[in-house]
């Protein structure tokens, strides 16, 4: 999958992901659990057991290298939902997706964490589920450690870490994989304000003419900073699309919340 | 050096590319092997107690079968005692494959709704833990035959293929069940009584020869009898197994393997909206 930098071959304005007419409709079941009970009871009482969900409908969209796009919204508006289809998690059910690139994402923190082990031991299981080898985690194994702050802690358990360390950790293996195309969804909220700014400057550093970086996030401060186009998605549509700053206003004022201080700020 | 291009579409029921998924799930092997390593040190494996547990449990297994079957049922046949504690050991390695795979990819949910890589990793990195477990039972029924007089003959060789078709037989049940249960999560709850039927219904604690003629349908119908058949022919005799058995263990084992992956391949792209 992804490789730990990138390939630097790519031109800026060169297309990096093309999102074209794609929709993502699929069944859940009501029932948080499913179980053979609930679908026995389901059918003798002819009640329906699942629920169709339209999570993305005719979305187009264009990224290119060497830009950074901003996707706000509501929840529930899609935006994990696309993530997750460029991304190669979900098929989407219509139209088509190209990725030119390889891709890593950083949808959540901690993801192949084992808890009871170290946080040594979790530097090498969350960047191989990242898709790093053995060495390139050996390679960049102090600068992780380093950039993690948790000095002897590192040998620590993680069961034994804050939620502040623990994010710690995870933001820093997550940012060590330097794909073509970077996916961040609301990874910024981590630890207290002082490494909240580090990572920041972080995926700010990762900006570069043959990355392509797509940015999640609710912390409206961030994206205007840091995006050169901002996609704003409801209900699965994309509604606009544009300059960073109009984009936002034009949201933040159909949420009839107008720019509030606890808006803007990292959230 | 090109671009690498990915295009994604929508699917119908049906495969991926082979090719490809073969070769993520190739450059994923340090994973399989360090996700299989981190679940057993979860379970206290790399300690000096956890390594002497995985020797103890299988002794204390067939201790308790030792005092049914020796001191209870007054036998002294002690290849009766040999061929369970054998077939015993070759059993847990399928049901252990069985019951740490049927949760593998519902608690792999973080992992499956994050990363894009193969999901039939999840079911294999139970079998290898499983695997694992069973290594160590094999030295223990070295000792206990060594120490009983049972012979040592070259066609004991014979228990590394059936050993494999074990193995491939474990993963499909593996990969069909941990599917299942994305689907009807109280699967898990029956399994123990799925295995502890598959128990008596094998011959393990009985010795297929001594099958009442009614019930030979039973090499036939379960999947593992000609297997365990094969393995006590092999290691509690030393002899050649008959080739029908083996062959019969082969089919069994090659059919639900493929079946499984079918099966999971062909849905494993909507887990992340199953689970």
């Amino acid at each position: 999958m992804s490789s730990l930098s990138a390939s630097s071959l790519h031109k800026t304005n060169e297309i990096a992901v093309s999102v074209r007419d794609v929709s993502l409709t699929y069944s859940t079941t009501i029932d948080r659990r499913p179980t053979f009970k609930v679908r026995a009871k389901a059918l003798m009482r002819g009640k329906k057991q699942t629920r169709v969900v339209n999570a993305l409908r005719n979305v187009n969209l264009d990224v290119e290298y060497g830009h950074v796009l901003g996707v706000i919204g509501a929840n529930g508006a899609g935006k994990s939902s696309l993530m997750r289809c460029i991304a190669g998690i979900l098929p989407p059910t219509q139209g088509r997706i190209e990725v030119y690139g390889s891709v890593s994402t950083l949808l959540a923190l901690g993801v192949g964490f084992n808890p009871s082990m170290s946080g040594r031991d979790n530097v090498y299981l969350g960047g191989l589920a990242a898709g790093m080898t053995r060495d390139e985690i050996n390679g960049h194994f102090d600068e992780i450690a380093a950039f993690s702050e948790l000095g002897d802690a590192i040998d620590a358990p993680m069961r034994t870490y804050s939620s502040g360390m623990y994010a710690r950790l995870a933001f820093s293996v997550a940012a060590t994989v330097r794909p073509d195309i970077l996916i961040i969804d609301e990874a910024l909220s981590t630890g207290d304000a002082k490494f909240k700014e580090k990572s920041l400057n972080r995926v700010k550093e990762l900006r570069s003419d043959d990355r392509a970086l797509i940015l999640v996030s609710h912390a409206m401060q961030t994206l205007r900073e840091t995006c050169n186009d901002v996609v704003w998605l409801d209900k699965g549509k994309v509604i606009s699309r544009g300059e960073p700053n109009q984009v936002i206003d034009a949201y933040q004022e159909f949420l009839q919340v107008g720019k509030s201080a606890a808006i803007d700020e990292d959230v | 050096m090109s671009t690498p291009l990915q295009v994604y579409e929508p699917f119908k029921a049906g495969l991926p590319k082979l090719g490809k998924y073969w070769k993520s799930l190739w450059s994923r092997r340090t994973f399989i092997a360090e996700h299989s390593k981190s679940e057993l040190r979860e379970q206290h494996y790399d300690s000096v107690f956890g390594q002497m547990w995985l020797v103890i449990n299988p002794l204390l297994l067939s201790g308790v079968y030792f005092i049914l079957i020796v001191i209870i049922g007054g036998t002294t046949d002690t290849t009766r005692y040999v061929h369970l504690t054998g077939t015993l050991f070759l059993f847990y390695l399928v049901s252990n494959s069985l019951s740490s795979g049927v949760k593998s990819v519902t608690s792999g949910q973080r992992l499956i709704l994050n990363t894009a890589f193969p999901r039939i990793m999840l079911p294999l990195s139970s079998v290898v833990i499983a695997l694992f477990k069973f290594l160590p039972t094999v030295i223990v029924f070295i000792v206990i035959k060594a120490v009983v007089g049972s012979p040592f003959t070259i066609q004991m060789l014979w228990a590394l293929p059936i050993l494999l078709i074990t193995i491939l037989l474990a993963l499909g049940l593996a990969i069909t069940i941990s599917c299942i249960n994305v689907y009807f999560r109280d699967i898990a709850s029956f399994l123990p009584y799925a295995t502890r039927t598959l128990l008596y219904l094998s011959p393990i604690l009985y010795e297929a020869s001594t099958l009442k003629p009614g019930l030979l349908f039973l090499e036939y119908v379960n999947p593992l009898f000609p297997i365990l058949d094969s393995w006590s022919s092999a290691l509690v005799y030393g002899q050649s197994p008959e080739i029908s058995s083996v062959l019969a263990g082969l089919g069994w084992a090659t059919g639900i393997f493929f079946f499984g992956t079918y099966f999971f391949l062909s849905r494993e792209r909507e887990f992340a909206v199953r689970l």
